[in-house]
């Protein structure tokens, strides 16, 4: 295996440690064929944003990408996250996916803002789900080793054109199968993602337009402008937690793998940055100054339901939930309006780090023999059928007439549609490349590929950009307790100076002996 | 319940009959299902046949305890052969299945117990557990049997039944529910601060936040969503009481006090002793969710007892072979624990959770 052999000294745990170099990937990656159903966007994609559709397509003309249905009628357990309730087993919903498809789904959804603690135990266990989502976000501790170690290695299905014979999963992106190479194979069935837009800062453009006010443009204005509408007397706080905007406004590097930046001729991780510091002291002062609502100080309840309804007036959360408000709120409150302001930097122009290709993914039991793995792939086949497809308005959502109608030229969803299809699963198997397509809200989508336009200028490519990064199991545990920490600092339950005792901790405890391994990682590639 | 539990009734000590001599011969681990009983058979002779009769008198128990025994072997006793983890480096994924992992992973001797004691968050765990115990043990204990002379007292059947239920019903809400009940009330957006706000009383009053108000406000939380609960057993206690001895004492002159001082609580007092010996043996066992839930809000280093730091090392960070071996530590001390306060409770005079031989 063509990885880092140099800093593999014996390690257990399966897969090998590194990252595959990108002549490995020449052979690992599938060919990219666009889908021939594939249709041109109202609002074109510009440097790297996503294309927005804003008009709807009747169901008469929508392109066929999954003619009959290509399942041989296994079944398949799934274990997903899911945000919301979830609907009942055998709801018309599934069952009608399951027949388009042509397999029998048994869906064990985990709550979503839970999912990790569930997933680390399934993978210890023996009993693990024949697929499996897990999200980047969750891929802490062991849970790399759990991927290479359990997962299939889909390259033999997929790679270069083999891909072919699954039309939609070869329109995929490559910068996503990119992002989805663990431990040396191709593994995960990918769920493409715009290169920004996982935090967004978002408002409540009604209320602002409403009193005059526009959105700050610097920290210091931020502050000052959050004291000012804060009323709490009115039950108005101005924000909710903006600790992840905080991140991107002082330009602090993303997650593993890409926390190394190099400075000086030297790796620097994001906890020994300057700016790591900054944007905690930034948040710790909204904090402090009591604009953040006291539900959201106590982790109580629900941010969203919070801003809808006026009580605060900015929050930070991911794009997905940009449509889901927008749509919700047209029926119950049509003066609702929310927009997501411009990062600003600290100092200047803001730097946001461009996401990997995709930062979910699905993987497939190694278990399953290669009959049932091809047939896995078909469900990840139709999953992925692009936009203006019968089987992307299926799995976006559900049957007409049962779970939407269409009124005045656009699909608008049935109470058994928001019950059924709007948590969503089948989207977490595999999806195509990144679209926004709401034609119930276009001004959401206009809004939405806006913001990504007026960002992207300012995004750049971390240092380990684009592939994953497999650590040794020694570092597993390194950044444990950075996050509860974090939590700690901005209320004023710990100081700045806990923090950096931490880091220091961090490097005494490895952290100089990963920030090596990495270098070594970069040193080997530029050698070979 | 074992049926130590149960108080001795006044017409127990009257009645029992001559104990039984011990048998001369018998049997090493011979069942001895009755207990603490002495009212066995008079002519039982040879142990074989006193073992007969105890099956034949005791066998509904027995069959009654069978599937819970099954539960604590297969749930209880087989997994804590996989304790040996806390002796390795385990990784779940260096083998297929758990043997082969275990098979496969690296013996580390004592390594975890000393990262353990080196750990500060260790011991901030542990003491905030035993505060958080002690404090239970003072504020919250008592409280269940006041209540239940309280409810004994009433005597209109449909007030005393009504009033049960508002009690018990706090404990069938999940800790989310609580917590969001206490939120709304005491948070820095709930009623009394609001309140305060509109009456200009002053800003910023939120008890859901404070660090050092943490252990008071979960002492609370604990009172307000069981303590109706804990009064089953001391209702059950105090119906058997012979209500003949209350109306004698009353003859006598005795007023409601000393009834209580004199006939109430010495009925309860076996119940209450087994009860401290269980809550003091679970003393390192103080909850989990109520701690999960409040994590942020307070912060770890107010919050964290044992249970969630086992959680957080175990579950949220896939420490397995450390969380094992803490978890074997806690063990070890809860049962030292049990044992302390069963001696002192035989001290006490009282049975406490098994009888001495």
């Amino acid at each position: 295996m063509p990885l880092l052999a140099a800093c593999g000294s014996g390690e257990s745990g399966g897969g090998g440690e590194g990252r595959s170099t990108e002549e490995d990937l020449k052979s690992i990656l599938p060919t990219y064929r666009q889908s021939d159903t594939a249709i041109d966007p109202d609002i074109p994609s510009e440097n790297g944003s996503s294309p927005g559709y804003t008009t709807f397509i009747p169901t008469a003309e929508l392109g066929v990408s999954v003619p009959t249905p290509k399942g041989n009628g296994g079944t398949f357990t799934a274990m997903t996250p899911l945000w919301g309730t979830p609907p009942r087993a055998g709801n018309e919903y599934w069952t009608a996916m399951d027949e388009a498809i042509g397999v029998k789904m048994n869906w064990q959804t985990q709550d979503g803002n839970t999912y990790g603690e569930k997933l680390g135990a399934v993978l210890a266990g023996n009993d693990i789900p024949d697929l499996v989502c897990v999200p980047s976000w969750e891929l802490g501790g062991q849970i790399p080793q759990a991927i290479s170690s359990r997962f299939a290695d889909l390259g033999e299905y997929l790679s270069g054109d083999k891909v072919l014979d699954y039309p939609n999963l070869a329109a995929i992106p490559t910068a996503a199968w990119q992002a989805s190479v663990f431990g040396g194979a191709l593994r995960g069935l990918p769920m493409p993602g715009a290169p920004i837009g996982g935090v967004i800062p978002y408002y409540r453009q009604d209320v602002f337009e409403e009193n005059g006010w526009s959105p700050p443009t610097d920290p210091q204005e931020f502050i000052d402008f959050a004291k000012d509408v804060t009323s709490a007397k009115n039950r108005v706080w101005a924000c909710e937690d903006m600790k992840w905007s905080s991140f991107v406004i002082h330009g602090v590097l993303p997650e593993k793998p890409n926390y190394f930046a190099m400075v000086d001729g030297k790796l620097v991780n994001r906890y020994e940055t300057d700016a790591f510091l900054e944007a905690l002291e930034w948040t710790r002062k909204l904090y402090d100054a009591g604009v953040v609502h006291p539900d959201a100080v106590a982790v109580q309840g629900d941010s969203k339901n919070r801003f809808t309804a006026g009580e605060s007036l900015m929050f930070n959360d991911g794009d997905g939930t940009w449509h889901n408000l927008v749509a919700e709120q047209q029926a119950a409150n049509s003066d609702f309006r929310m927009n997501a302001f411009d990062f600003f930097g600290a100092d200047g122009d803001p730097v946001l780090w461009r996401a990997n290709g995709a930062n979910i993914w699905t993987f497939v039991n190694k278990t399953l023999s290669p009959d049932r793995i091809r047939e896995a792939l078909e469900i990840a086949n139709f999953c992925a059928a692009p936009y203006g497809t019968i089987e992307q308005r299926m799995r976006g959502y559900g049957v007409e007439d049962v779970h939407y109608t269409i009124e005045n030229g656009v699909q608008v969803r049935t109470p058994l549609g928001e019950e059924q299809v709007a948590p969503e699963t089948y989207v977490f198997i595999c999806s195509p490349g990144s679209f926004v397509a709401y034609p119930d809200t276009p001004q959401m989508v206009e809004d939405l590929t806006n913001w990504q336009k007026r960002m992207l200028p300012f995004a750049q490519e971390p240092l380990f950009f684009g592939r994953q990064v497999q650590e040794p199991d020694r570092f597993a545990n390194l950044a444990d307790r950075f996050e509860a920490l974090e939590d700690d600092v901005v209320r004023g339950n710990q100081s700045i100076s806990d923090m950096q005792d931490a880091v220091a901790e961090w490097r005494r405890n490895g952290g100089d002996q990963l920030r090596d391994w990495y270098q070594e990682l970069l040193d080997s590639e530029a050698s070979a | 319940m074992s049926q130590s539990t149960v108080p001795r009734s006044p017409k127990r000590e009257g009645g029992g009959g001559p104990a039984s001599p011990p048998p001369k011969h018998r049997k090493p681990g011979a069942l001895r299902a009755g207990g603490p009983r002495r009212d066995g058979p008079p002519r039982a002779r040879g142990g074989t046949e006193a073992w007969r009769h105890r099956l034949r008198r005791d066998y509904p128990l027995i069959l009654m305890t069978l599937p819970v025994i099954g539960l604590l072997v297969v749930f209880a006793y087989i997994p804590i052969a996989g304790n040996v983890i806390a002796f390795q480096f385990f990784s779940p994924y260096a083998g297929d299945g758990f043997f082969q992992s275990m098979a496969n992973s690296a013996w580390v001797g004592f390594e975890h117990f000393q990262t353990m004691v080196n750990d500060r968050y260790f011991w901030d765990a542990v003491e905030n557990t035993l505060v958080f115990s002690m404090l239970q043990l003072l504020f919250y204990f008592p409280v269940p049997i006041a209540l239940a002379l309280l409810i004994n007292s009433i005597l209109h059947n449909k007030v005393r039944a009504w009033a049960q239920a508002v009690l018990y019903l706090p404990h069938f809400f999940s800790w989310v529910l609580v917590i969001t009940v206490f939120q709304q009330i005491f948070g820095g957006a709930g009623l009394i601060a609001q309140v305060m706000r509109d009456n200009g009383w002053g800003d910023g009053f939120d008890l859901m936040t404070d660090p050092g108000f943490f252990k008071w406000l979960i002492t609370f939380q604990v009172i307000w969503k069981d303590a109706g609960w804990g009064i089953i057993v001391f209702l059950a206690a105090l119906s058997m009481v012979n209500q003949e001895l209350y109306e004698s004492a009353a003859v006598d002159g005795a007023n409601r006090w000393r009834r209580i001082w004199h006939i109430t609580l010495p009925a309860l007092r076996p119940v209450i002793a087994l009860l401290l010996v269980l809550q003091v043996g679970n003393m390192l066992t103080v909850g989990m969710e109520q701690f999960l839930i409040q994590r942020t809000a307070v912060g770890v280093g107010a919050s964290e007892v044992l249970d969630t730091y086992v959680w957080d090392r175990g579950i949220a960070n896939h420490q397995f072979s450390y969380a094992a071996a803490v978890g074997i530590v806690k063990g070890i001390f809860s049962l030292v624990l049990v044992l302390a306060a069963n001696r002192v409770a035989h001290a006490m005079g009282e049975q406490g959770v098994y009888k001495k031989q």
